[in-house]
């Protein structure tokens, strides 16, 4: 009883004030960009903190939108539903989706009807794709990852991932399951691709910056950051910190992405 | 000689039962102790996580999970004390008795993602606490509440009576006894209550992963996000980036839960040599 | 000169004591404050049920109640929130979790409580506690780095499934069952020990034929507990179970649950799906206090045996 009284009084005691801090949830796949460009942010903007989290490309979007952050992180577009909400899209990178095996799994290249046919459990074992008789062992995403979203885009067009497959929450998980089980096949972005696994080529082009940059990779995205019109100036500012050569050249490409100002340095 | 080689071999079984269960909590303890061991250095304890792979140390999901407990802790304590002495000095048997205590249990009981849908419904959302430490000790505090009010009861009924008597022959009030007498008295057993509660909160990942959020902060005030150890390892495995972070991190988590395990233990062993 | 009278600690008649007005009216309000702690459980649990109730009552309008409970299909794409596959799941690995599980806890209970040295037992209680303590998502780290390969060995897939689970889940039950057993094992008098035992029969013969039937309703009511916790479960169940809203199809295929699909779910859910959501955590919810009712039922039914 009395604590709730408390809580009560703690929550309006916080109402005023200046805002300091810029909150930033949603993709998984943009953490390494939002929490290491935000704390270099913090430690040279004394006073100001941007919080990062993330829960998946529709919570942030949702988050936005709702006010409960100021900047919602997506690997994916906005649904149509979406398209109504009157956000602002703020394009941070290029990110290519590679297709990974097992390193030891013979099969280099796969037509995007093939990976769309594996994933949707048509085809069920490497043989009928040029491999070993061996069955394939499909790794999927949580359907809160953008990653899925832009595969399942992309990739499957209308068609429904197979039910029986596992579904894994993250992206190192994907990597290391592939690694370890040779019929596995799954999808993370090429940034996070090591040696443990091996990109498989689609439609005859393999993953890289080049292809991405070039169009012709066609399993490709755009990581955005998403707000609304009553961004503070915090905010604003964060925001161009991440688009300058400070971030983009550096953190950007450690983090495996591409960054957006690559594509407009071709003129493309 | 029937009955003698079925007991030596039933008993044989039921010594590998004992073993099993020590040699899995070893290899439990062993394995993460091991992979982990390589990371606990000052830096991982007091740095917070930088740079793409997450390098660097743990602090703020230490201080988050430390701050959370005890703010919970803090909550729950003078609830659920007041609620055992009710339960074991007033409390006539009866139907209301059975409901508090039927209540108790089902507290107990109640799966942790339950606790923690239900905290995010009614902190995060309903009362607009957002993901914070307040709303984790909230929810935190739901969880502790039979806990801690079954441990004080328990302690407060092994008093000895006689103790009570001296008291009320004395002309002392029911308030005064319990208060001066009974709880004193029963203080090592409570605090041994405390600890083991505070050990389980340390444990919980489903509850404050809805209501303290995710965000890598050092929680200053209550209303503030923060990241707690357990969550810091879930994300860790399921990102799979930084295994050696995640290894480091259970190591520690252990270490935390084993100190509060082997500190109740030592307390009630030293109250029962004192007691005698 | 009439004595205080003390039943237990309760309330205390005393037909000498003499209170000053202003004693009594305190000692009248603190035990109201005190009754007024005690309640707070059952406010507590009364509001877990209104606000998760409130939250998922919409499931009864969309997909509708039987459509709810009996759809064989969960995907939130499809709008499809059907809880058949999960309920299997649940059934399926606390199944295998009872089954490798409690044969291992009563044994262990046994073993301590009527085999074990003072010594022995000063490392194995120690040990059953302590892995009480171990934390959910450091077991299903556990299960994700060491179980899965072997599972995937085992069963020629890539380990997430059923028997991953449930071997993590019999880990984590055997602390639960385990303590309950040794502490219904330690209820049965020593008398009935000492009569077996006096009759010439071995150690084995006294646990089987005299101390589990004596002690069966404190067993039943440590597996049932036991078997709450295994249903309850969500962190490690999520971290090696493959999380596939699918029938069983196999040891070694991936399967949700009831709690993991929350989790999984709870981070971009909207809408309908939201509400599904806690339409599940509201079964969870009951399924839990029945098991708790039920417990109390059978411990009533012992003691008016007793």
């Amino acid at each position: 009883m009395a604590t709730l009284v408390l809580a009560l009084t703690l929550t309006g005691c916080s109402a005023g004030g200046e805002r300091r801090e810029v909150i930033v949830t949603g993709s998984t796949t943009l953490l390494p960009i939002s929490e290491v460009s935000g704390e270099m942010y913090t430690e040279s903007h004394d006073g100001i903190s941007i919080l990062v989290s993330g829960m998946g490309s529709s919570a942030g979007i949702e988050s936005v939108t709702k006010g409960s952050s100021d900047i919602g992180t997506s690997s994916r577009e906005l649904k149509d539903a979406e398209l109504e909400l009157g956000l602002e899209d703020t394009p941070v990178a290029y990110d290519a989706i590679a297709v990974i095996v097992h390193p030891d799994n013979p099969v280099r290249e796969l037509s995007t009807f093939e990976v769309r046919s594996i994933f949707a459990g048509v085809i069920t074992n490497w043989s009928e794709v040029g491999g070993p008789d061996l069955p394939i062992g499909l790794v999927n995403r949580d359907e809160a990852s953008g990653t899925r979203e832009a595969f399942s885009k992309i990739i499957m067009d209308d068609a429904r991932f197979d039910r029986g497959a596992v579904v894994l929450p993250g992206t190192g998980q994907v990597r290391s399951v592939i690694a370890d089980v040779e019929g596995a096949i799954g999808y993370i972005s090429l940034g996070f691709v090591t040696d443990d696994v091996k990109a498989v080529a689609i439609d005859g082009v393999e993953p890289s910056e080049a292809t991405v940059v070039s169009g012709d990779y066609p399993v490709q995205r755009v990581l955005h950051f998403f707000t609304k019109d009553d961004l503070s100036d915090i905010a604003r500012d964060y925001i161009e910190y991440v688009l300058s050569p400070d971030v983009q050249d550096t953190i950007v490409r450690d983090a495996g992405f591409i960054p957006i100002t690559a594509k407009e340095a071709i003129g493309g | 000689m029937g009955k003698r080689w079925t007991n030596r071999i039933a008993l044989g079984v039921l010594w590998m039962c004992g073993l099993t269960t020590v040699v899995v909590l070893g290899a439990v303890i062993v394995y993460v102790f091991i992979r982990g061991i390589g990371q606990i250095t000052p830096e991982f304890i007091f740095t917070a996580p930088h740079g793409v792979n997450a390098e660097g140390g743990i602090g703020p999901t230490i201080v988050a999970t430390i701050y959370v407990t005890g703010l919970a802790m803090l909550i729950v304590t003078p609830i659920a004390v007041l609620a055992a002495v009710y339960l074991a000095e007033y409390a006539v048997q009866g139907r209301l008795v059975n409901t508090i205590r039927f209540a108790a249990d089902t507290l107990a009981s109640v799966p942790s993602i339950v606790m923690g849908l239900f905290g995010f419904a009614l902190f995060y959302e309903v009362m607009g606490l957002g993901f914070s430490v307040l709303s984790g000790a909230l929810a935190l505090s739901f969880l502790m509440l039979p806990i801690v009010m079954r441990a004080t009861e328990e302690a407060i009924r092994a008093v000895p009576r006689f103790i009570r008597w001296g008291s009320y022959g004395l002309g002392a009030s029911k308030w005064q006894t319990v208060s001066k007498i009974v709880l004193p008295s029963a203080m090592p057993r409570i605090l041994t209550g405390l600890i083991l509660a505070m050990g389980r909160a340390v444990g919980e990942t489903a509850v404050v992963i809805f209501t303290m959020g995710q965000a890598i902060y050092t929680p200053i005030s209550p209303l503030d996000p923060g990241r707690s150890m357990t969550v810091h390892l879930y994300t860790l495995a399921m990102e799979g980036i930084n295994m050696d972070a995640a290894y480091g991190t259970a190591l520690l988590l252990m270490v935390m839960i084993l100190i509060f395990n082997v500190s109740a233990r030592w307390l009630a062993a030293r109250n029962r040599r004192l007691k005698g | 000169m009439a004595e205080p009278q003390q039943t237990g600690s309760g309330p205390v008649k005393s037909g000498l004591k003499m209170m000053s007005r202003a004693t009594y009216m305190r000692e009248a309000l603190l035990k109201n404050l005190f009754l007024l702690c005690a309640i707070v459980a059952v406010a507590a649990v009364a509001l877990i049920f209104v606000f998760t109730t409130a939250r998922g009552w919409e499931v009864v309008k969309d997909p509708g109640l039987v459509a709810f409970l009996t759809g064989a299909e969960w995907s939130s794409t499809l709008g499809r929130f059907g809880i058949l596959p999960l309920v299997v799941g649940t059934l399926a690995i606390t199944l295998g979790s009872l089954v490798l599980g409690a044969p291992l806890a009563i044994g262990t209970a046994v073993f301590l409580s009527e085999i074990a040295s003072p010594r022995m037992r000063s490392i194995v209680r120690p040990a059953v506690e302590m892995l009480a303590g171990v934390p959910s998502v450091v077991y299903g780290f556990f299960g994700l780095v060491i179980l899965r390969p072997i599972a995937a060995e085992l069963t020629g897939g890539m380990g997430f499934g059923t028997l991953t689970a449930s071997v993590i889940l019999a880990v984590m039950i055997v602390p639960t069952i385990a303590t309950l057993t040794e502490d219904a094992l330690g209820s049965v008098p020593p008398g009935i020990r000492e009569a077996s035992y006096a009759m010439g029969a071995t150690t084995w013969q006294t646990i089987y034929k005299v101390l589990l039937p004596a002690a069966k309703i404190g067993i039943i009511d440590a597996t049932i507990l036991g078997m709450g916790r295994a249903i309850g479960e969500t962190m490690a169940v999520v971290m090696v179970a493959g999380n596939a809203p699918q029938f069983f199809k196999g040891l070694g295929a991936p399967i949700a649950t009831l709690t993991s699909q929350i989790v999984i779910d709870m981070s971009y859910a909207t809408g309908t799906h939201k509400t599904a959501l806690f339409g599940l955590a509201i079964i969870l919810f009951l399924i839990s206090m029945g098991l708790v009712a039920l417990v109390r039922a059978l411990s009533r039914l012992n003691e008016k045996k007793a």
